[in-house]
């Protein structure tokens, strides 16, 4: 069963208290009961003294009733030895008859009392005897008796500061050592507040802290993962930021370049006094850069288009489409001494012809480009895959994580000496995806690449 | 003569650039990457280096480590100012954003190199020679008074030497003008020119273009 902390402290308290109040208690009860016996002891001692007078009072009345005085001295002495003075009182009278009081005491007839006479302390006791002819008080020191009740008094106050003492200690570390668990959680909180976020507070024991502890480590955790995930997804974002300022940089650059060209040629052409063949290269310059802004364009309005409208999807056959592909480009193999084949098998796809031909004829275009003369570019086709395959010069696998990357250019001066743009493979990719297909790139540098593509079959 | 390199990948710019900086007088030599560029650098002395941002190789950015001792102009088409800022905190001189027009980037140049003084301040041609610095013109040997706008009207022809000038260009070039102002003070001005000097050949009227001084 578990002590909750409540518990442990109410009966450690208790326990505590309880000791300390029953052993003051028991001091005062043996004082009182010392006290008690003494005084008993006095009284016992005094009644026989004067019992014991009237006795022998009355024995000697009988026989000589003028021996009284001489009787009252003798009892006097004796018990002054004792230290137990006794005084006579005649009735009537107010001075004593026989005394051995150092001077005159005067009590209540059968009264007790305590007096104190010329520095000592006595218990006092009066008593009338011989039928109310005398009044006998009798007198006990207890001068001794006092002082030791008095160092027992201070017994009891030593003791019982002592346990107050004992009981601060004892409380004070029990409380600090019960509260513990606290400190060392305010300690974890103050380190997570410095910014370590690991820190952790000891599991230990099975009291409510205990509890605590788990359920705030459990609130640690969970915190720490909501901060990783805010972390990546800012880091996400901040990834996204910059690939869309890149992208931005990009097409920045690309449009701006043959501007520049354009802008620059036709304005030299207009103003300057050139000589004939400089104005046959601005010319050129001119025609062909228009063309690559054409390029771009409209490479950049194909992607718009596949993003923005929804591709209609009906049944394509892979093998017309390749065929189709093969036959237009077959002039640029042809100029570039490249053998490119097409050796497809009837292949119904879900997808949109024009889409798949933008597809493969820009993959095949590439494929051509990374040829030399000599090469060799195959289209082929069966079931639900599509491979474009090649012999050219290949890519690094660092290349292959960013071929799809929009103006991504695997070789900057040759492909855009070739009027490429870097646009190709991120627009196929885009069509790829529109197809809910799959593009896989093979490649090995110096030995040719491998794409294939895997679409989703007619029915 | 003041050698320039034209660091730039795009062949169609940097042709352009060459082109209009030959024709100002200055001699060109082209590179299209940064590793190309850098060894440009270290083996011959240039006195300016017009360098493209987004280059093969070796980023323009890149290649700031190794231009302490040369001005450099970057090219780009970058227009970000983040951009611009880095490039002027890397210690480019001076900054031309894609497109440009031809006669600033051939103002931008002539004025980095009068900043580092690395023009030539002396001009001559037939029996004419101009001190820039001084201001001065001399005829054969003996000093023709220009008055201080002709004088500025003859320094930007020669040193757009070879390219149409318009008149609202001339304004702005000579007199400050911001906007279309009295073209015929350009006309008044180049006639005492010509006369002046006697290099009414020289300075061409284009027809619809402007004025041309042909070299």
């Amino acid at each position: 069963m578990k002590i909750k902390f409540w518990q442990k402290t109410w009966l450690l308290t208790m326990a505590l208290f309880l000791i300390s109040f029953n052993i003051g208690v028991l001091i005062i009860y043996t004082y009182h009961k010392n006290l008690l016996i003494e005084e008993i002891a006095a009284f016992e001692e005094l009644y026989y003294v004067g019992n014991s007078f009237e006795q022998d009072y009355q024995g000697l009345a009988e026989v000589n009733p003028q021996a009284t005085p001489a009787l009252m001295c003798a009892y006097g002495r004796r018990y002054l030895k004792k230290d137990m003075p006794i005084a006579f009182y005649k009735e009537g009278s107010d001075s004593a008859f026989h005394t051995t009081f150092s001077k005159d005491i005067s009590m209540e007839s059968n009264s007790v009392a305590q007096k104190t006479v010329d520095g000592t302390r006595y218990l006092l006791i009066s008593m009338d005897v011989c039928d109310g002819e005398y009044q006998i008080i009798v007198a006990k020191d207890i001068n001794s008796f006092d002082s030791e009740l008095r160092i027992m008094l201070y017994v009891y106050m030593a003791i019982s500061g002592g346990i107050s003492v004992v009981l601060a200690v004892v409380l004070y570390f029990v409380l600090k050592k019960l509260s513990e668990p606290l400190s060392l959680m305010r300690k974890t909180t103050e380190k997570i507040e410095a910014g370590d976020y690991s820190a952790r507070v000891e599991e230990q024991g099975n009291d409510e802290f205990t509890v605590l502890a788990k359920s705030f480590n459990l609130m640690l955790t969970k915190i720490n993962e909501q901060m990783r995930d805010l972390e990546r997804e800012a880091e996400e974002r901040k990834l996204e930021a910059q690939r869309k300022q890149m992208l931005v940089d990009n097409m920045a650059h690309e449009l701006r370049t043959p501007l520049t060209s354009i802008h620059g040629y036709a304005e030299y052409l207009e103003k300057a006094n050139v000589p004939e063949q400089r104005r046959l290269i601005a010319e050129r310059y001119i025609i062909s850069e228009s063309e690559r802004l054409q390029k771009v364009s409209e490479i950049l309005l194909d992607s718009a288009f596949i993003r923005e409208n929804k591709v209609e999807m009906s049944e394509a056959d892979l093998a017309a489409v390749l065929t189709d592909v093969s036959e237009k480009l077959r002039w640029k193999a042809d100029a570039s001494q490249i053998k490119l084949g097409c050796n497809a098998s009837p292949a119904p796809v879900m997808g949109n012809e024009t889409l798949l031909s933008m597809l493969f004829y820009n993959l095949t275009d590439n494929a051509i480009k990374a040829c030399q003369a000599g090469g060799r570019v195959c289209l082929s086709c069966c079931g639900d895959q599509a491979v474009v395959e090649d012999n050219g010069k290949g890519m690094t696998r660092e290349q292959l994580g960013h071929i799809t990357e929009p103006f991504y250019r695997t070789d900057q001066s040759r492909s855009r000496a070739e009027g490429g743009a870097g646009l190709g493979l991120a627009l196929c990719s885009q069509i790829v995806q529109a197809h809910g297909a799959d593009m896989h790139f093979e490649s090995e540098p110096g030995k040719g690449t491998r794409v294939i593509i895997t679409f989703t079959s007619w029915q | 003569m003041v050698k320039i390199l034209i660091a730039e990948d795009e062949k169609a710019i940097n042709e352009l650039v060459t082109f209009n900086l030959e024709l100002a007088g200055y001699e060109c030599c082209q590179v299209y990457d940064g590793e190309a560029c850098l060894e440009e650098l270290l083996k011959h002395k240039y006195d300016l280096l017009i360098l493209d941002v987004m280059m093969p190789k070796r980023s323009g950015f890149e290649l700031m480590e190794f231009t302490e001792n040369i001005p450099v102009i970057f090219l780009t088409a970058k227009s970000a100012s983040a951009d611009k800022i880095k490039g002027l905190r890397l210690g480019a001189d001076d900054y031309i954003t894609k497109p440009f027009d031809i006669v600033e980037l051939v103002e931008r140049v002539k004025a980095v190199l009068r900043r580092t003084k690395k023009d030539e301040n002396v001009f001559e041609f037939d029996d004419v020679r101009i001190e820039f610095d001084r201001r001065r013109v001399f005829k054969a040997g003996v000093e023709v008074d220009l008055k201080p706008k002709e004088f500025d009207l003859l320094e930007a022809l020669v040193n757009h030497r070879n390219l149409a000038l318009s008149r609202e260009k001339l304004l702005r070039l000579v007199w400050d003008y911001d906007y279309e102002g009295d073209t015929r003070t350009v006309d008044v001005h180049i006639q005492r020119l010509r006369k002046k000097l006697g290099i009414s050949d020289r300075i061409q009227t284009v027809y619809k273009r402007g004025y041309r001084f042909e070299i």
